[in-house]
């Protein structure tokens, strides 16, 4: 059993879940405060954006549950150096959980097809729909504020950003995506044939 | 080649690099939620003085940290700002810039000092325990917890912040390499950040392939012999120091 854990695994899907995790996190420093609301313009949903394009459904999953664990025990990965599962339940939490269900869409849309501009446009936009989906309500509801106020703290902000990071994503999928998932394919068909031996 | 320091294992031979990691983590967790409950000055300088402490006790290169940590510097003084001008409130009196309020100095100055006492803890923490160490401690730790393949997400703790260092490293010597063609001449936001994270993706993507490539030709695996740790009194010590430290910040 344990031979056949080990025989599955793979050590560079490991390694790049890891290297994702850590941009995620970078990307949560370099944040900045806005005045009319608690969340922050950080750069760490565009690290989400691009696990899930980069990794695919699974992994890029894995990486981002990650980082929110590593939040959870209480170091300091979220926007802005904070941390703790206060954090998670407070009103920007929404967003941390949107994080998750960004990168599954992501993943799920653009998944292991073969990388294309268009395709790889309607999973970033889908992503990020559900993330404010989830995080603008989230935000309502636990701060008990007035839809206006909720969208004009937590939605009308960052539209500017999201299209910019929406673009910003898509052309480095178009620029690095085809080598990545080549270099992917060649290595895991390097793994298939260690196997066999 | 740039000489970043921060966040890298430093050997020298102190109470805290022979530390038991188990402890040492533990105490780590203590002070960043401590860090959460502070609400007065006190609470702020106690577990700061602390930090300051073990940053000196440890002997790290307490010069060539603070040059490293300009980036978070710049952070910090964003946030400081931000908050100092919009939150609304009294003007501080005889301050020449009339928007400033003091509850939006408190507030940023508040900010500063919980982000300050994280990155001191994490970077004690980071200089005193090698990446080994860190990952059977984390391994240690998860080990009671059921259906988590605890060597699996230990290992890619570890390399998760084995990662932070060399993504930052790759930043400060792409910069440079740009800054010595005058790159950052360009004025156009948008270019600049084509030119930042495009060769930065890349150029972190290229290394990790690197690091897999060493793990698999080591024959990484994670059937390992399992690690022993040893604790002291001197441990226990600093354990009660930490604890003592948080039920007075909550209090």
């Amino acid at each position: 059993m344990s031979e056949n854990n080990v025989s599955e695994f793979n050590i560079r899907m490991m390694v790049y879940c890891a290297l994702f995790t850590a941009l995620i996190i970078i990307g949560g420093y370099i944040s900045i405060p806005i005045p009319v609301g608690p969340v922050p313009v950080a750069l760490a949903d565009f690290f989400v954006m691009l696990a899930g394009l980069f990794l695919g459904f699974k992994y890029g999953l894995i990486s981002t549950v990650l980082y929110i664990a590593l939040g959870a025990l209480g170091l300091p990965v979220f926007a802005g150096g904070k941390a703790g599962l206060a954090v998670i339940a407070g009103p920007t939490g929404g967003f941390l959980f949107g994080y998750l269900f960004m990168t599954v869409s992501i993943g799920l849309i653009a998944g292991k097809r073969k990388p294309s501009v268009v395709i790889n446009l309607i999973a970033l936009i889908a992503g990020n729909i559900l993330l404010y989906a989830i995080g603008t309500p989230w935000l309502k509801f636990s701060t008990n504020i007035s839809w206006t106020a909720a969208l004009a703290a937590g939605l009308t902000p960052f539209i500017a950003g999201i299209v910019i990071k929406i673009a910003a994503a898509s052309a480095l999928g178009r620029v690095l995506l085809p080598r990545f998932k080549q270099n992917m394919v060649s290595a895991s068909a390097q793994t298939e044939t260690g196997k066999g031996v | 080649m740039a000489q970043v320091t921060f966040f890298h294992y430093i050997h020298k031979d102190t109470v805290l690099h022979r530390m038991d990691g188990r402890l040492k983590l533990l105490c780590m967790l203590i002070l960043s939620v401590s860090s959460g409950f502070a609400t007065d000055w006190w609470d702020y300088l106690v577990p700061l003085a602390l930090a300051a402490a073990a940053l000196i006790a440890a002997r790290l290169p307490v010069i060539a940290l603070l040059k490293d940590m300009r980036f978070f510097a710049v952070i910090i003084l964003i946030v400081m700002v931000t908050n100092a001008f919009t939150i609304q409130g009294d003007p501080i009196p005889y301050f020449p810039i009339r928007y400033v309020s003091v509850q939006g100095a408190v507030t940023g100055l508040r900010f500063a000092g919980r982000l300050i006492l994280i990155i001191m803890v994490c970077t004690v923490v980071t200089g005193t325990t090698s990446l080994l160490t860190f990952k059977n401690v984390i391994e240690w730790y998860l080990r009671p917890i059921p259906f988590v393949p605890e060597v699996r997400v230990a290992t890619m703790i570890n390399l998760t912040f084995v990662f932070i260092p060399v993504i930052f490293d790759s930043y400060t010597e792409m910069v440079n390499a740009q800054k010595s063609r005058c790159v950052e001449l360009r004025k156009n936001p948008i270019k600049r950040m084509k030119f930042i994270v495009f060769p930065l993706l890349s150029r972190t993507l290229r290394r990790t392939d690197e690091i897999v490539y060493a793990m698999e030709s080591r024959c990484y695996s994670e059937v390992r012999t399992r690690a022993v740790f040893r604790t002291n009194k001197a441990d226990w010590l600093i354990l009660a120091v930490c604890i003592a430290v948080l039920v007075f910040v909550i209090l």
